[in-house]
């Protein structure tokens, strides 16, 4: 019997269960909607972008925009609902009457979760940029590649936050609200931290919020270098090293949780 | 060989004891059965076993290998929970399909297993929309896919109607026979166990109160039964309740089981006449039985308060 087999078919059948009709197509349509419908791009028309860095970033980010949420509920539903419900009904007990590991068990929940969901997003994402901006983006790929890792750090911080409270309460619905209690606080604390940051005319404030969500370093870093500021403006352009270490960092705070996860999983759960 | 050895298991939620200083072994090709009223541990204990649940305190083995995180011992246990629970959305065959891949074994077998468990007719049918019996049969089937060893079951035939318990008591017997596989059975449907059981672990308060093979335990637990028939089982049962020898006495349609105090037998046995005589009743057969296994699990228990 080969190795590979059990992970593989333990996958098959998570996926089965996550994607069932209508769920692959109704997200895939969401995603589409918000990448070509729901892209704003607005504020590159009538931003004075300077770089052609800039001019990427802002491309993808609004491309970005529309859809994150959808990959935000896609996972959500997996992580929390699906894995969750399976801890609750006991089919991860089933599943632990195969010959595979418990985190052979964990990986291919956690790839048909949020692995199928970000390849059906980073799929469409890519397409639309090809189709939309070819030459603005392919001599940027970098750029772009950046502009997605920040991006997805936040989700992935909130999926590895998600898995632990499932795991730990084995309550989905407990998990669901937590995630979406912190996707909402994550939009008023970057509220606050700029109410803050113009006040004392420190960038403290988005500099810690940088560690859990980068995406606030990048989107100081291009608009330092597409000269965009308003009246009330954070006085922060970081580098692209220092954006860099945000984006590691995060990360590493993401990746610390997801080990957590797996650590739990494998030598302390008890169903 | 022991498939399974437990020696001293413990486990507590919280300030619960479920299980506390249990040790049982299971030989290869025995048929043990596990009994003991709700909250005695059973679950726990196959919980245990299947490595689902870490114990507290204590050493437990199946094929000699610790069963946490162990996926090859997996290959040869088959497994059926209380509640069975499987992706709801697939369906039977193509499911089971999918567990005789994950097992290595050949894909005809899936009919097979639906086949002995008389469930060919639901083959085209999602799991979510089988019956409580039905899904039982299947948690059965998926459980026989990889022809195991071992099959731990925590009260397999609970949701399913008597002809159907009947016909899955048949396939235990079946496979224990042919195939030489172990069971380690947990049921409160004492009846099923004595047909197919040669051993029993009575668990009480998270514990081990009797263990053995049944000849054994009933030897030990259950000398001294006299069954007696009657048409008039109240009214008499009420006469020999008085006897100072009686230990125990119950009734059921068959007639009244009465224990008396070893040695004694020969007395009641001139006693009873006399008292149907008195209260009018008749005696329609009188005999040195042996216990049920409901009331081998009343001796063992008792025997055990007492001490």
């Amino acid at each position: 019997m080969g190795k590979g087999k059990p992970f593989l078919e333990v996958l098959a059948s998570a996926i089965h269960e996550d994607f069932r009709f209508p769920f692959l197509e109704l997200f895939a349509f969401f995603y589409a909607l918000g990448t070509f419908a729901l892209a704003s791009f607005t504020a590159i028309l009538s931003a004075q972008i300077t770089t052609n860095e800039a001019v990427a970033y802002s491309v993808t980010n609004s491309l970005i925009s529309g859809s994150l949420i959808v990959f935000f509920i896609l996972i959500l539903k997996n992580v929390a609902y699906g894995l969750g419900s399976d801890l609750e009904k006991g089919i991860i007990q089933t599943y632990f009457s195969y010959p595979l590991r418990r985190r052979g068990i964990l990986t291919a929940k956690l790839i048909s979760a949020i692995g199928v969901s970000l390849l059906l997003f980073l799929g469409i994402q890519i397409s639309a940029l090809y189709i939309l901006a070819p030459d603005i983006v392919l001599p940027q790929f970098g750029t772009v590649i950046l502009t997605y890792v920040a991006n997805l750090s936040y989700p992935l911080l909130i999926a590895a936050l998600m898995l632990l409270m499932t795991l730990k309460l084995r309550r989905g619905g407990i998990g669901l609200v937590v995630g979406i209690v912190l996707y909402v606080a994550m939009n008023i604390a970057s509220g606050i931290a700029f109410f803050v940051a113009v006040a004392t005319e420190s960038p403290l404030a988005f500099q810690i919020l940088s560690v859990i969500s980068p995406t606030y370093a990048l989107q100081y870093h291009y608009g330092g270098l597409s000269g965009v500021s308003g009246v009330f403006s954070v006085p922060w352009v970081p580098t692209l090293s220092e954006t860099l270490l945000y984006t590691g960092a995060s990360y590493v705070i993401v990746a610390s949780l997801f080990v957590l996860g797996y650590i739990y999983f494998s030598r302390r759960l008890n169903l | 060989m022991s498939l399974i050895v437990a020696e001293n298991l413990a486990k507590s939620y919280g300030r619960v004891v479920a299980v506390d200083g249990l040790s049982l072994t299971l030989d290869e090709g025995s048929v043990t059965g596990l009994i003991g009223p709700n909250g005695a541990g059973k679950t726990t204990t196959i919980k245990m076993i299947l490595g689902l649940l870490k114990p507290d305190k204590g050493v437990v083995k199946v094929f000699g290998q610790n069963p946490w995180d162990n996926p090859a011992i997996r290959s040869m246990i088959g497994v059926v929970y209380e509640k069975a629970f499987f992706p709801a959305h697939q369906k039977t065959l193509e499911y089971l399909q999918r567990v005789c891949r994950i097992f290595g074994v050949s894909e005809s077998r899936a009919m097979e297993v639906l086949e002995l468990v008389n469930l060919q007719e639901a083959s085209d049918r999602q799991i979510k929309a089988l019956s409580a019996g039905m899904l039982q049969k299947f948690a059965i089937a998926h459980a026989l896919v990889h022809s195991p060893k071992l099959i731990v079951a925590d009260e397999m035939t609970a949701n399913l109607d008597p002809q159907a318990r009947s016909e899955l008591l048949d396939v235990v017997l079946q496979l224990n026979r042919d195939e030489k596989a172990a069971f380690l059975l947990s049921s409160h449907i004492l009846p099923e166990l004595s047909r197919v059981c040669d051993s029993v672990a009575i668990i009480n308060r998270g514990k081990v109160w009797a263990f053995g093979k049944l000849s054994e335990l009933y030897e030990k637990y259950a000398v001294g039964i006299i069954r007696v028939s009657t048409d008039s089982s109240y009214a008499l049962e009420a006469e020999i309740r008085k006897l100072k020898y009686v230990k125990g006495l119950e009734s059921d349609i068959r007639g009244i089981s009465v224990r008396v105090v070893e040695g004694k037998e020969d007395e009641l046995y001139e006693d009873v006449p006399k008292l149907a005589k008195k209260i009018k009743a008749k005696i329609l057969g009188i005999e040195t039985g042996s216990a049920s296994m409901q009331e081998l699990y009343r001796l063992a228990i008792g025997a055990k308060e007492r001490k």
